[in-house]
C-alpha cells in the first residue's frame, strides 16, 4: 500500500508527513539524519517503512522543521526546536492511545530526546561532536580553511553542502548524545564495518555516505524485521 | 617486511573506497599500490574525499587531522594505505 500524506502541527507551524501501515496501534516515528545524509537516506527509508508496513507495523515519517519540504527556514532552527516539533507529534499520537517508538538513522536520533517515546531503536548512532566534525571535513572539502570553531563562530551563518547553518544550530548540537535512560528499551544496530558497540552489527555498506544517492533494499529488508520484531518484544 | 595488520588496513581502505564511491568490488579488487586516486578516479572529488576520509576514521578507529590531509596521501592507492596503516599500526 502506498504511503499516505498528511502532516502535524507544533508551537513553530505544520510539517509534512508521511504515514503508512495500519491507522491503530504503536507506532514508530523514524528521523532521517541531520543535512546532506538526508538526501542520501530518504529513499531507502521510505522502502524501510514500506517493509516495516507489509509486516502490519505503523510508522511515521515526519519532515523535520528546517529540512525536507518545511518552509521554516533551518538557520532559524536549534536541536531543542526540532525535538519539540518531534515530541508534538508523539503527543498526538499519544491523545490517540497510541505508544510511539522512535527509530532514529545517524544523527537523526539526536532530535527523539523531548519526545514520551515508550522505546528507541538507532541505526548507526552519530553523536552531536562526530556530525560537526563531519561538518566541518565537508566545510573545508569546499575550499574553507580554519579550525571548526571558525566554521561555526566565523559568521552568522554558513553553508555547508546547500545547507545554511547558523551558529546557534551549531553549536546546540555540540557535546549532545543519544538518550539513554534506565528502564526506557533502546536497540542499537550497526554495520559490520563499524567497531563500536551495539545490539546487533549487520553487513552492509553504508549508504549515507555514498557520494550519489544510492538504495539498500536487502539491508530496508532486514532492518525492518529487526525492527518488528524488537516492537513486539517491547509491546509484549 | 610489512607491518602486522597492514593487509587488514589495506582490506579496509579498499571496502572504504568501494562504498563511498560506489565502485564495483571487482574494480577495487583490481587497484594496486601504485594505482592512482585522486585526479584519476573521477568519483573522487572533494566532497567524497571528505566521506573517505571520515569513513575510514570510523573504520580503523583513528583521527586524521585536517593538516595532515594533502594531495600526496590521495595520489595513489598505496599512498592512502600507508597513511592509513601509520595511523592505525603504532
Amino acid at each position: 500500500m502506498a504511503p499516505r500524506i498528511d502532516h502535524y502541527d507544533w508551537s513553530g507551524g505544520r510539517e509534512a508527513l508521511l504515514r503508512f501501515g495500519p491507522d491503530d496501534g504503536p507506532v514508530a516515528i523514524l528521523v532521517l539524519p541531520l543535512f546532506e545524509e538526508a538526501n542520501r537516506t530518504r529513499t531507502f527509508a521510505v522502502g524501510l517503512l514500506r517493509r516495516l508496513a507489509e509486516r502490519g507495523v505503523a510508522s511515521l515519517l515526519p519532515d523535520v522543521p528546517g529540512q525536507g519540504e518545511s518552509l521554516i527556514p533551518l538557520a532559524d532552527l536549534t536541536r531543542s526546536r526540532m525535538a519539540e516539533a518531534l515530541e508534538a507529534l508523539t503527543d498526538r499520537c499519544l491523545d490517540e492511545g497510541r505508544r510511539t517508538y522512535a527509530v532514529g538513522i545517524r544523527s537523526g536520533m539526536l532530535l527523539d530526546h523531548c519526545a514520551l517515546h515508550s522505546g528507541r531503536w538507532h541505526l548507526c548512532p552519530q553523536d552531536g561532536d562526530a556530525l560537526l566534525r563531519d561538518l566541518h571535513r565537508t566545510w573545508r572539502a569546499a575550499g574553507n580553511t580554519g579550525s571548526p570553531e571558525m566554521m561555526i563562530h566565523g559568521e552568522d551563518t554558513v553553508e555547508i553542502a546547500g545547507n545554511i547553518l547558523s551558529r546557534d544550530l551549531l553549536t546546540s548540537f555540540s557535546a549532545t548524545t543519544s538518550f539513554d535512560q534506565p528502564r526506557v528499551p533502546r536497540r542499537i544496530v550497526r554495520l559490520a564495518s563499524d567497531p563500536a558497540p551495539a545490539h546487533r552489527h549487520i553487513d552492509a555498506a553504508p549508504l549515507w555516505r555514498r557520494a550519489e544517492p544510492g538504495d539498500a533494499p536487502d539491508l530496508a529488508d532486514t532492518l525492518a524485521a529487526d525492527i518488528a520484531d524488537w516492537i513486539a518484544t517491547c509491546e509484549a | 617486511m610489512l607491518p602486522e595488520g597492514y593487509t587488514q588496513v589495506e582490506t579496509t581502505v579498499r571496502a572504504v573506497l568501494a562504498d563511498v564511491l560506489g565502485l564495483s568490488a571487482e574494480r577495487v579488487a583490481g587497484f594496486t599500490a601504485t594505482t592512482p586516486l585522486f585526479g584519476a578516479l573521477p568519483e573522487l572529488d572533494s566532497m567524497a574525499v571528505a566521506g573517505v576520509l571520515t569513513e575510514i576514521e570510523d573504520r580503523l578507529g583513528i583521527l586524521i587531522e585536517d593538516d595532515e590531509v594533502d594531495g600526496d596521501m590521495l595520489e595513489t592507492f598505496g599512498a592512502l594505505v600507508e597513511f592509513a596503516a601509520g595511523k592505525a599500526l603504532v
